[in-house]
């Protein structure tokens, strides 16, 4: 039945302002990067047409696009994720999932499945303007397909921790800092280890962008997607635990 | 009887934040009957409710539903309809989207939803508003389609809480109407504070007073040559002050 809760859920989505603002507000930021990064590079080129072998447009726009995609991401899947079960709860509609024989782990992978629905519509509208330069230049598509598979996988993690944070409060505005903060804090993990100079401590290990960045980088490591799918499994396992127990607590 | 009954209550308790809200409740209910479930304000009634829904689980005893445990079972709960206090509406779908996502919920095929949803809206009178939002409905039809949300995947039993709170003297009517329409095939139990509620659809009544039930019987045992509304307000009133006597003294 999850596959209900989550059709449920995209059309509740797309038939209320909050996605379509967060999509728009979100595609005209990194428009609007997009293009300075496209101008600073249209200025570089002359200099690069003398290198041996230059950083293409690829190096140059996608990246960076792709990295500015990555920080926008850590604060819109709290605002998107937020209301996921704090609204239900709210709104007084929790009750009706609850007793539809769907089960806690139904309702919140349901969920988690409509929003990453959202998320990958976002990522390939936003990574569609590097792709709009196949035109005019020569791209590494596979470097532009793992960095999406990267970006989805973070988007994914950062969803379930919204998911988790908002099955623990009625406030979904707690549940949006409570998310942000933990997004956050596992972001910049390991920044006093890299000032040091340490790179691949446990510390390090337990960072998102250490993760992310081979992606970007056009290596799939086994490894990185095991990590962003154990954030995945450890929040909703989380959140349809806090749900069961909203029987026994009441 | 007892061992076929479609809904079964064994010895159920429920504490809520360190109070005893429900306290050793034994209730049976089977189809074709309508149970009103009375009591004062804070008696109990809508955690037992939400008990029976599965919503909340039991501190102590068991619910059966067909002889099986919903709390083992919790796809048992897709044979009942529950109507919680506020009814339990989307403000952002429409009304027939609401009540399709409902049926599906409950594992209904979408063509089978369809249909029943049809079916619905025309028993609960929501023609004129089935392609009006949710969050647009006014009190009167907002609990309608809380009612048909209830009972659009054709459940064995239905559970209203309240479902007559708020309503107009037509509109109650209306409700009581549907709801022993609804007890003829099916077990309802819904709860009230409203004698009137319980006179007018239940053929059996259970009065609930801090926690404990107090009262279960058919409402034409309850006492004398009286008129049945009469008599019920009389067992009501002793059962409801004579406690309060005893807790002030």
């Amino acid at each position: 039945m999850s596959r209900v809760v989550a059709r449920n859920e995209w059309r509740r989505l797309f038939a209320q302002p909050l996605a379509w603002v967060l999509l728009a507000a979100t595609l005209a930021v990194l428009a609007y990067f997009f293009l300075l990064t496209l101008q600073g590079f249209l200025g570089l080129s002359p200099k690069l047409a003398g290198m041996p072998s230059p950083p293409g447009v690829t190096d140059l726009v996608a990246l960076p696009l792709m990295r500015a995609i990555a920080s926008v991401l850590l604060l819109v899947a709290p605002l998107l994720g937020m209301r996921a079960i704090a609204g239900e709860r709210q709104s007084g509609t929790l009750p009706l999932l609850q007793s539809s024989g769907t089960g806690s782990a139904g309702i919140v992978f349901g969920k988690f499945a409509a929003l990453c629905g959202f998320f990958i519509v976002l990522i390939a509208l936003a990574l569609a303007m590097p792709a709009s330069l196949a035109v005019g230049t020569q791209l590494d598509w596979g470097r532009l397909a793992t960095g999406a598979l990267g970006l989805i996988l973070f988007a994914a993690a950062l969803t379930a921790i919204a998911i988790a944070a908002s099955s623990f409060t009625r406030q979904a505005v707690v549940a949006a800092i409570a998310a942000l903060a933990i997004g956050l804090v596992l972001w910049m993990l390991d920044a006093g280890a890299r000032y040091e100079g340490v790179s691949s401590s446990f510390i390090n290990y337990l960072a998102l962008p250490t993760h992310l960045e081979p992606f970007l980088r056009g290596i799939v490591a086994t490894v990185d997607i095991v990590y962003f799918a154990l954030i995945v499994a450890v929040a909703l396992t989380l959140a349809a635990r806090r749900l069961d127990a909203e029987r026994e607590r009441g | 009887m007892a061992a076929s009954a479609l809904l079964q209550l064994q010895g159920v308790s429920r504490r809520l934040a360190g109070r005893t809200i429900v306290k050793d409740l034994t209730l049976s209910l089977d189809r074709g009957c309508v149970l009103g479930l009375l009591g004062v304000n804070g008696a109990g009634k809508s955690t037992t409710l939400r008990m029976i829904a599965g919503v909340l689980a039991p501190s102590a005893g068991k619910v059966l539903f067909d002889g099986r445990d919903l709390g083992e079972e919790p796809a048992l709960a897709r044979r009942l309809g529950y109507l919680p206090e506020t009814p339990p509406l989307y403000a952002e779908l429409r009304v027939d989207e609401y009540l399709a996502f409902c049926a599906l919920l409950r594992g209904m095929h979408t063509a089978d939803a369809r249909k029943a949803v049809d079916r619905v809206i025309e028993r609960c009178g929501l023609g004129e508003v089935r392609r009006r939002l949710c969050g647009n409905l006014s009190k009167g039809f907002a609990q309608r389609a809380g009612i048909a949300q209830a009972i659009v995947h054709d459940p064995d039993l239905i559970v209203l809480d309240e479902p007559a709170s708020g309503l107009d003297p037509v509109q109650a009517a209306s409700i009581r109407k549907l709801v022993s329409e609804l007890g003829r095939e099916r077990a309802v139990i819904l709860s009230t504070h409203l004698l009137h509620d319980v006179t007018a659809c239940c053929a059996r009544v259970a009065i609930l007073h801090r926690g404990r039930l107090r009262h279960d019987g058919a409402l034409a045992d309850l006492g004398g040559n009286d008129v049945e509304g009469e008599s019920l307000e009389k067992a009501f009133f002793r059962i409801a002050s004579a406690d309060d006597a005893q807790a002030a003294a």
